[in-house]
């Protein structure tokens, strides 16, 4: 039996703050989420009207909100497929014992530190026509100068590869941790049975990373999905031609742009229930919990 | 003895003086002009505390026009809205439904104040009068008129008509680039402004019911011969090189491409005449301006009015609400026009002011300010350029946009328009049916 | 037999040419990875002139004073990051009480629903503010918070996992210490700031890291509740520096300037701080 303190009010009035700020600036938006998802709404709820489901009907026939979960899914797998390999490969690398390891690694880790906005700034002025460099490069070198501005599908490798990039260190670091976990004799024994460095790694080292990778794809989607807001709000703008519209960005516009108040928020329901989804399919497979960054 | 009396004194002047202060009504401007525009208003506006020492106004910049106007629909909900909203013209309509505004025709009847409106220019007022009323107040006024780089096309050898056409526009670019003198012949912002401009040229309205004036629209005109003859001129410019893309709704990469001399030709607001003016002469070129283009054979029918109004909120103190008055009829004055307009580009709004300008000869040393006032003086009067009334712009816009991309994407004009169409149209019936019309 | 000797031979030179050949990939690597901030920064000290010039220059210009002391002053920069680093402080400060009050109270109290208000606070996890923003924006504007320093706290204050860690923490604490404060008569109160505290100091850095980190990349939530710039949060600012100048064009070498200026804190602690981060990390995925 554990010791306890034997108070009964205590508790609860030190668990008050939390609980208010949880029930007041949490579950209560959520709620009125769902409420408001059955409104036709403008001005921020100054002029409602009752639609009951038209909002979802016309959500999930709507072909460019299905291009939004398109798109959405479409980032989540580029940023998780390039982000781990690259990093996996960059880890494997910086594993290697050699003299400086430490001050390589923070030399490879470092982007981490900058928000997404400030990627997408970098990324907006590298590829800029006028003022950037990569047009210039890609000139001289391969001869052509494509127009990033208008190219929807150009569009999309800024934002996956700007978010790649900003994410590398991150993923790294867990690569890392996770290959220094792998124990070294096992690897020795293959070596000298005959086996080479390819199907070690095949057959020892990935597999024993496999929760790391895991763990990571779930960070990068969450990434994929929310954090990288910022980036296209900068660069993009969920354009051209909705070729970068995340479902949140859509949000985003049909809130806060074209006033349409419970359009969005019937967006924020299903963004909701897909959160729950994923959470309980992440918790049904490992068992553990998520951190939001909240 | 002396000293108390000395020490009460000063206690009762500097009390006094603070009690001066504090009777000074306080009031709240929020606009949406950025740069040197807003340096501009904050010395208007200091100006005015300056000569009306009843009154302080507080300035406060709130971004974009979208930004600005979404931040005063949360100040309404939170029931602290400044007293004067500086708002684009198409959020009119939004502007009028969320029931915070107090009408400009009221607020003169009310407060008694003089606003000589016969003075002004007929097409800046008319597009803020709803049902005969003036609901908003006039201020930064513009349309869009086509630059052009004069020492460009010179080395290209040619010139540029005071009324060009679409085919004007081709030829121009072509020489241009066949010259080597730029690389591309034309650029504007990728902004529905341009499509919405180019529609009152074509005389076509933009949405039914009389452009929205005569009751909530609700089919916009996007399969009209004009919409496709415009997009399809996009398409074109686009499709031969001629024109460059600086992005969406990128005023900054327009001017960029235009200054930086990368093409020769830029549409974009008259706003703009100073600062094009100063980058040519520092750049050692000289600009020139002209009509915007129309197709050949087309009759040109005028232009629409741009820019913004200044709307004055319902829910203050009577002594609030009459400084605000104040303000928005000292901005008005023939001296501050006069300011604005010279160091902007904005219209002049008052005959007064363009008399006045005339006769100092002023225009014929600056001539490209009289290119957008020209345009709207011969502008026929006419709903397709009275301007278009809908409450789902911000919409209307995202999507007309949209559907460029899509064309400069590879879709055709008429499926592109066609989808934008029934996106729009299911957007204004919403709208009319929320609003109860 | 043969495959030996191959093995061997490859042995003995492998030492030699792999080191080399790993610095290489090594320094090769970093420097691509770093060359979008490098060319950020070379182009932070050029002027308007150079950087409008094509084909482009890369070199070190003469207008890094101007651009910087530009950047710093038009986009506010200073007080940006003051109001970042007041929020951050704050929310920080306050997620470490509200939590450690909310695990002593979960571990070291028996009283009933707890496992119900455990879970409550649990499901929060499944609430990130993009799924929450449009109602939480309306609720903060009726409170008449919009725009003010309490929008960008108070709703951030309760932190699940900040509760789910301490509790984790807690209950590996041997509860002979428990015992030996009740005999003493030391309250939850003392026992939590004279022994529980100083034990989670640990956990207590590495979630301050990585909530400074989440704060100060905050994005969404400043675009919408705060509408003045000088309330504003630092990547407002990031933002706005690709918005045009006075010159009515965006001054790129401003703008760079202003990214690394911005980039400079955060990655500053990064360094410093590597350590903790990695422990913030490791935390956050154990759970």
């Amino acid at each position: 039996m554990e010791s306890k303190f034997p108070n009964r009010f205590f508790p609860l009035l030190v668990l008050l703050p939390t609980l208010l700020v949880c029930g007041m600036f949490l579950y209560y938006p959520v709620a009125q989420s769902f409420s408001w998802s059955l409104l036709r709404a403008a001005f921020m709820g100054l002029r409602t009207l009752y639609v009951g489901t038209q909002n979802y009907v016309r959500l999930f026939t709507s072909p460019d909100y299905l291009h939004s979960m398109w798109v959405s899914i479409l980032f989540a797998g580029g940023i998780v497929i390039f982000g781990l390999a690259f990093s996996l490969a960059i880890a494997l690398l910086a594993n290697r014992k050699v003299r400086g390891a430490r001050i390589y690694r923070t030399a490879l880790i470092w982007p981490y530190a900058l928000s997404p906005a400030v990627a997408g700034t970098i990324w907006l002025f590298l590829f800029n026509p006028t003022a950037g460099v990569v047009n210039y490069v890609l000139e001289r070198t391969i001869g052509i100068s494509p127009d990033w501005v208008t190219s929807q599908n150009l569009a999309v490798f800024l934002v996956i590869s700007a978010a790649v990039w900003k994410n590398l260190g991150y993923n790294i670091v867990f690569f890392l941790a996770g290959l220094q976990n792998v124990p070294g004799q096992v690897i020795e024994a293959a070596r000298i049975d005959g086996a080479g460095s390819w199907r070690c790694f095949w057959r020892i080292t990935l597999p024993l990373l496999s929760p790391t990778a895991f763990f990571l794809l779930i960070m990068n989607m969450i990434y994929a999905f929310f954090g990288v807001f910022g980036l296209i709000d900068v660069l993009t703008k969920g354009g051209p031609a909705r070729a970068t519209n995340i479902l949140i960005y859509n949000l985003y516009r049909d809130a806060f742009q074209h006033n349409k108040w419970g359009m969005a928020s019937a967006q924020s329901v299903i963004l909701f229930i897909m959160v729950v989804g994923f959470t309980l399919l992440q918790f049904r497979t490992t068992g553990r919990k998520v951190h939001y960054g909240g | 003895m002396k000293r108390v009396l000395l020490f009460v004194m000063l206690t009762l002047l500097v009390v006094s003086g603070l009690v001066v202060a504090q009777e000074k009504t306080q009031i709240t401007l929020w606009h949406a002009m950025s740069g040197t525009r807003e340096l501009l208003i904050q010395r208007m506006v200091d100006d005015f505390n300056l000569t009306h020492p009843g009154i302080e106004v507080a300035v406060e910049y709130k971004g974009s026009y979208r930004d600005t106007l979404n931040a005063a629909q949360a100040a309404a909900v939170a029931g602290d809205a400044p007293h004067v909203l500086h708002s684009f013209e198409v959020g009119t309509q939004q502007l009028l439904d969320m029931g915070i505004f107090a009408l400009a025709e009221d607020l003169i009847d009310e407060y008694g104040v003089v606003i000589p409106w016969g003075d002004y220019l007929a097409p800046a007022l008319n597009y803020y009068k709803i049902g005969g009323r003036q609901a908003s107040f006039p201020w930064n006024s513009s349309n869009s008129i086509l630059y052009y780089n004069k020492t460009l096309l010179d080395a290209a050898g040619v010139t540029m008509p005071r009324e060009p056409t679409f085919e004007d526009i081709i030829a121009i670019s072509n020489a241009v680039i066949s010259a080597g003198v730029a690389e591309g012949g034309i650029t504007w912002p990728m902004h529905s402004w341009f499509f919405e401009q180019w529609m009152a040229e074509l005389g076509a309205n933009l949405v039914n019911n009389e452009n929205g004036r005569a009751g909530y629209a609700t089919e916009i005109n996007l399969l009209d011969p004009a919409a496709i003859t415009i997009m399809s001129w996009w398409k074109e410019l686009y499709d031969k090189g001629l024109w460059i893309n600086p992005g969406r709704e990128n005023w900054s990469q327009a001017r960029q491409n235009f200054t930086t001399q990368r093409v020769a030709m830029m549409i974009s607001s008259t706003s703009d005449v100073n600062l094009t003016e100063n980058a040519a002469f520092e750049g050692g070129w000289e600009v020139g301006t002209a009509f915007m283009p129309v197709p050949l054979g087309f009759e040109r029918h005028g232009v629409v009015i741009g820019g913004g109004s200044l709307w004055v909120t319902k829910d203050h103190p009577d002594a609030e609400l009459k400084a605000a008055t104040e303000l928005v009829v000292y901005m008005s004055q023939v001296s501050q026009d006069i300011e604005w307009h010279q160091g902007t580009g904005y219209f002049a709004l008052r005959n007064t002011s363009l008399q006045a300008l005339a006769l100092e000869g002023w225009y014929e040393l600056h001539p490209n300010y009289k290119t957008a006032s020209d345009q709207l003086a011969e502008t026929q009067v006419m709903t397709a350029t009275q301007g278009a009334l809908a409450g789902v712009f911000p919409e209307i816009r995202t999507f007309i946009e949209d559907a460029a991309e899509e064309v400069y994407g590879g879709t055709p004009v008429g499926e592109a328009l066609a989808k934008a169409k029934a996106l729009i149209d299911q957007a204004l019936v919403d709208y009319k049916e929320l609003m109860g019309g | 037999m043969a495959d030996n000797k191959k093995t061997r031979d490859w042995y003995y030179w492998r030492p030699k040419l792999s080191t080399f050949s790993t610095h290489l990939a090594l320094l090769l690597t970093a420097l691509l990875i770093a060359s979008p901030i490098i060319f950020a920064l070379i182009k932070s000290t050029q002027s308007t002139a150079q950087i409008s010039t094509y084909p482009p220059q890369f070199v070190i210009g003469n207008s890094a004073a101007e651009n910087y002391t530009v950047a710093w002053e038009r986009y506010n920069l200073g007080k940006l990051m003051a109001n970042t680093f007041g929020v951050a402080a704050t929310v920080m400060i306050g997620k470490t009480i509200l939590s450690l009050f909310a695990a002593l109270a979960l571990v070291y109290f028996d009283f009933r629903f707890k496992g119900l208000i455990f879970i409550f606070i649990l499901v929060t996890l499944m609430m990130p503010v993009p799924v929450r923003v449009v109602p939480l924006f309306k609720l903060v504007s009726s409170l008449g918070w919009g725009n003010t320093f309490w929008a960008l706290t108070i709703p951030f204050l309760a932190s699940a996992t900040g509760t789910f860690l301490f509790r984790q923490h807690f209950m590996s604490i041997p509860t002979s210490l428990v015992d030996a404060a009740r005999v003493d008569g030391v309250g939850p109160m003392r026992f939590l700031w004279q022994i529980l505290l100083p034990m989670s100091m640990n956990t207590i850095g590495a979630l301050a890291v990585i909530e400074f980190v989440y704060l100060w990349n905050q994005y969404l939530w400043p675009l919408i509740i705060i509408s003045s710039n000088d309330n504003q949060m630092i990547q407002m600012g990031v933002k706005r520096l690709t918005s045009a100048g006075p010159e009515g064009m965006v001054h790129w070498g401003v703008s760079m300037a202003g990214v690394i200026i911005t980039m400079l804190p955060p990655l500053i602690m990064f360094i410093l701080l590597q350590e903790q981060f990695m422990r913030g990390f490791a935390l956050t995925e154990e759970k």
